[in-house]
């Protein structure tokens, strides 16, 4: 233990400073080969006639500036977030800033644009500070307690970016740019965005500075905390305010690029940092220096590329296997103490009465469903119509498979999201989280660019291999540490992260195939047909019945490994056993209604805000509440716009945020 | 400003509508077509077709533009996506779609006859595809005579425009914006370059491109080739325009110095022939008002989409200084 490390902050820090200042060199000499006077000339003032000059001094020289300037930002703004929530999952994305942002801009692009020429950085800065203050809205009868706020911001980032995918949807052509802007790209074309962030992050730097002393209080938990006579609230809403302020300033100048944030704290974390203090500067120099290196890495290989590299993409591709690298040495929730707040519910009486009230619903969501539906403005009213049998039966064959795999889908995202969050005992816990759907929709993304005339057969099988190469992954990689539960999260975090990379470079591309990805990402059921449907559901109903002999299982996990232990169970095994499970629900569903996440992080919440707390009455009820929201969703977005259709996973989204929306408030 | 684009455009769209007006006469009411690509669908249109339905019909207008849609033509829901029920309850006796679009051929093939029409593929040769897409569709629709016009006057287009623009001997950049930083540039495989290679221009972008025929770039590359004329094609997509204002790189660009860019109005880069022809027409007139050609001197085709000289006005050259 004696030993020093070998890595240390400085030390790498240091190794990438030479490599940003040798691909520094690369670039700018590519551009414009070494020569005294015309380098002099291309620092300070490019000669006008010579374009080689002007593209340095006005499209690499700032671009440098602004890697450095957002990736120190994007960490200082992470390491605050982690330090306040207490969470290693926290980033600048959390708390819905990003997606905030990017939502204002989609309006105002569709419907203001004449607000985004008065400056498109006042726009997603409102965007993004609206966002936040939902956010807070939601989390403030709870004292802005961390778990609390984590939830609403995913909810609401969540929400917004469902929001945004079916804008999306629809004017594909129209938003291009903004796919760009979405994935992070750095291309500059004057120092005006240096001159915009510089001020403002050298301040909030400074305020940053200002808030340490009392902000390594929060290391200590709220009781302890508060008898230092520290007005937690205050101390929350500065920091995480100071936060939002970083990120949105940087979102609103380069766009989306969510994982600086996360890692650099993190390395610096396990790399020694301790006290607040250094970890803030360290994680600051890092996160501006790893920006640096991989943006000058991306442009050093789109030379010559058909395809944009979006860096904000490509630090997610890149990052990713850092992460994955660093998970087995990373500490976390081990010497941390837990927020005293958690959520308790209350117990309903009547928990059976619920399960038969869904189960009727259910019904009859399905009955009109099938039923009810909108015809073509020349036979008819243009309007809705009920059709019974003898007509029924023509459109039968189009609404049934749609309806069924809804059902069946939700039901199966819903079990799967009910294991994992009683396996990890995190509430954003989710499949997608796991990055088990991530997985399989890489698999099926690599069919729909690579082979676009390959059968279903062929797709099924990329999409299996991509969600069971995950799988391995995940159990490789966590096999030692016992399955601890935030260390699978993170594992999942940064296989869904390469997976937004691949996407997000998809769709910058400009690619008009993009479309047809959004949709099937969305959760769509236009796919289905009477095979597959007969099959989801019939599998759906299988693993319902496996799932059901678990329930003391997972009653005792979320308890915590050590006593579940005492209290007889074997955790190790018993932990994988119920994640095989889970991965077979969620490849499943995935492969047929795309990786649909809601559903499986809200009909577990939403069975136990309805007071179905044991075990297996969450799983029944979660099974049946996925369903149902999933049917209804489905018709929904079949009907809504018609002949237009929205993807059923799209509207569940909507549907269950605000549902999930309105219980944080009331809890 | 941009009034000089949108007059440019009401006119080309009026000399467009002209030609479905003529066509119209020779229809045959008993097609009924449901198209899922755009680019299939103004070849219908322009065959003078009007078609069932077409996917997107609010997209279509937007990007295609002309020629327009027919009024009685139904919206069937997005092109990724073609809503299957009301397919069902319009009964088709012919579905028109691309190999993009293939995903459910079979399912759509329950409903009516399922024809895949290709134009954009890896080979690079999407003229002669477009050729062959023109004929495809006139003898399944049993429109061969307005095909073989259509056809006709794409050539006669493309010649005229070679005639005029002789005097051009720099290369030319053609480009989208899809923000003010990037754009795409249109080389080998796409629509544009077979038009240009017709009319004899030289395509200052000789790089890589996807199967479309572009390649999304920083605007800095546009510096690579000093003395190319800039061509740009709208829409540009939300603030592009004002935030190209204080972009130094591409106020300081070459062509931008010398007032050598110009602005056409929308094109659908993924078309066909209509498109051919609307893009050539558009760059005729712009680059023939740049060397002071005598504009649209000969051109005369057979069907009524013929140019008229008096589809062209001044391409702003001022738009977007400083």
């Amino acid at each position: 233990m004696n030993r020093a490390p070998l890595i240390t902050p400085a030390r790498l820090c240091l190794a990438l400073l030479l490599a940003g200042l040798i691909l520094a060199w690369q670039t700018i000499n590519a551009q414009l080969p070494f020569n005294y006077t015309r380098w002099i000339g291309m620092i300070f003032a490019p000669h006008g006639d010579d374009i080689q000059q002007i593209v340095v001094h006005y499209a690499i020289l700032p671009r440098l500036c602004v890697a450095l300037l957002c990736g120190g930002a994007l960490a200082l703004a992470g390491t605050l977030m982690q330090q306040v929530l207490r969470n290693p999952l926290a980033s600048p994305t959390t708390l819905g800033v990003a997606s905030g942002a990017q939502f204002a801009l989609v309006v105002a692009s569709l419907w203001a644009p004449g607000l985004l020429s008065m400056g498109r950085e006042w726009v997603a800065l409102a965007g993004g500070s609206a966002a936040t203050a939902v956010v807070f809205a939601l989390a403030w009868k709870r004292h802005l307690a961390p778990m609390v706020i984590v939830l609403a911001g995913l909810v609401v980032s969540l929400y917004l970016s469902a929001l945004n995918t079916s804008l999306m949807l629809f004017h594909q052509e129209t938003l291009r740019g903004l796919f760009i802007w979405g994935s992070g790209a750095l291309e500059q074309d004057s120092w005006q965005d240096t001159l915009f962030l510089a001020p403002r992050l050298g301040i909030a730097a400074v305020l940053a500075w200002l808030l340490v002393r009392p902000m390594a209080v929060l290391d200590l938990d709220d009781d302890n905390a508060r008898s230092l006579g520290v007005s937690l609230r205050k101390l929350r809403i500065a920091s995480l305010g100071l936060a939002v302020f970083i990120t949105a300033c940087v979102v609103s100048a380069v766009g989306m690029i969510g994982f600086i944030g996360l890692a650099a704290p993190a390395i610096v974390r396990i790399l020694g940092a301790r006290r607040l203090g250094a970890r803030l500067i360290w994680s600051t120099l890092l996160g501006a220096l790893l920006l640096l290196v991989t943006d000058l890495t991306v442009q050093y290989f789109s030379v010559g590329a058909v395809t944009l590299l979006p860096t904000g993409a490509m630090t997610a591709a890149l990052g990713a296997p850092l992460l994955l690298w660093l998970l087995p040495r990373l500490k976390i929730g081990v010497d941390r103490p837990r927020s005293s707040v958690g959520i308790t519910l209350p117990r309903h009486a009547a928990q059976g009465r619920v399960l038969v009230i869904l189960l009727i619903l259910l019904i009859a969501i399905g009955a009109v469903a099938l039923c009810l539906g909108r015809e073509s403005p020349s036979q008819g009213f243009g309007g809705w119509r009920w059709l019974v049998p003898p007509q029924l039966n023509d459109m039968l064959v189009w609404r049934a498979p749609r309806v069924f795999t809804a059902a069946g889908a939700g039901l199966m995202l819903a079990l799967a999201g009910t294991l994992l969050q009683r396996i990890t005992g995190n509430p954003m816990a989710s499949p997608e989280v796991l990055g088990i759907s991530a997985g399989a929709a890489i698999g099926v993304i690599a069919v729909i660019m690579l082979a676009p005339l390959a059968g279903p057969l062929f797709t099924l099988i990329a999409g299996s291999v991509g969600a069971l190469s995950t799988l391995s992954l995940l159990l490789l990689l966590n096999h030692r540490s016992g399955f601890l539960p935030e260390r699978l999260l993170l594992t999942g975090i940064a296989i869904t992260a390469l997976f937004d990379a691949l996407q997000g470079i998809v769709l910058a591309g400009g690619d008009p195939r993009g479309q047809q990805l959004l949709a099937w990402m969305s959760g769509s059921t236009y796919y289905a047909d009477s095979a597959t449907a007969l099959w989801i559901v019939f599998l759906g109903v299988i693993l319902l019945i496996a799932t059901l002999p678990f329930s003391r299982w997972l009653t005792l996990l979320p308890l915590g490994a050590q006593t579940a232990q005492a209290l007889g169970l074997n955790v190790t095994r018993s932990r994988l056993v119920l994640l095989m499970l889970m991965t077979l629900l969620t490849v499943s569903a995935t492969l047929v209604i795309g990786p649909l996440s809601f559903i499986g992080l809200l009909a577990p919440h939403m069975a136990r805000l309805m007071g179905l707390s044991n075990a297996r009455m969450q799983l029944l009820g979660a099974g049946l509440l996925g369903a149902l929201v999933m049917v209804l969703a489905d018709w929904l977005g079949r009907t809504l716009l018609f002949p237009n259709q929205i993807p059923a996973g799209l509207v569940a989204s909507l549907i269950g945020g605000l549902y999930f929306m309105w219980g944080l408030r009331r809890l | 400003m941009t009034t000089g684009v949108s007059f440019l455009r009401t006119a080309l769209v009026l000399l467009l509508l002209l030609t479905c007006v003529n066509a119209n006469a020779t229809d045959n009411p008993a097609e009924r077509i449901a198209v899922i690509d755009w680019g299939v669908a103004e070849t219908v249109i322009a065959l003078g077709i009007t078609p069932l339905a077409v996917a997107d019909t609010t997209g279509y207008r937007t990007w295609v533009d002309a020629p327009p849609l027919p009024e009685g033509t139904l919206n069937m829901g997005l092109r990724s996506q073609p809503n299957l029920e009301r397919l069902n309850q319009l009964s088709p006796d012919l579905i028109l779609t691309s190999a993009m679009f293939a995903t459910d051929r079979e399912r759509l093939a329950r409903i009516a006859p399922t024809r895949s029409i290709d134009i954009y593929s890896a080979d690079g040769a999407p003229y002669a595809h477009a050729l062959a897409a023109t004929r495809e569709v006139a003898r399944l629709t049993g429109h061969e005579e307005e095909g073989e016009a259509l056809i006709a006057c794409t050539e006669n287009t493309l010649d005229t425009a070679r005639e005029v623009l002789q005097a051009i001997d720099r290369p030319v950049y053609i480009i989208q914006f899809s923000d003010a930083r990037h754009v795409r540039l249109f080389g080998h495989g796409s629509l544009i370059q077979a038009a240009l290679d017709r009319m004899g221009l030289n395509n200052a972008w000789q790089g890589e491109t996807n199967t479309w025929g572009f390649a999304n770039v920083g605007i800095e590359t546009l510096a690579q080739v000093p003395d190319a004329y800039i061509i740009v094609i709208a829409p540009m997509l939300g603030d592009t325009e004002q935030a190209l204002r204080t972009s130094r790189i591409w106020q300081q660009l070459p062509a931008i110095q010398r007032g050598e860019v110009y602005y056409l109005p929308p094109v659908w880069i993924f078309g066909a022939l209509p498109s051919f022809i609307r893009f050539t027409l558009l760059l005729q007139h712009a680059l023939g008002a740049a060397v002071d050609s005598p504009i649209g001197s000969t051109a005369q085709c057979t069907t009524p989409l013929t140019p008229s000289v008096a589809a062209t006005s001044g391409v702003p050259k001022e738009s977007l200084a400083p």
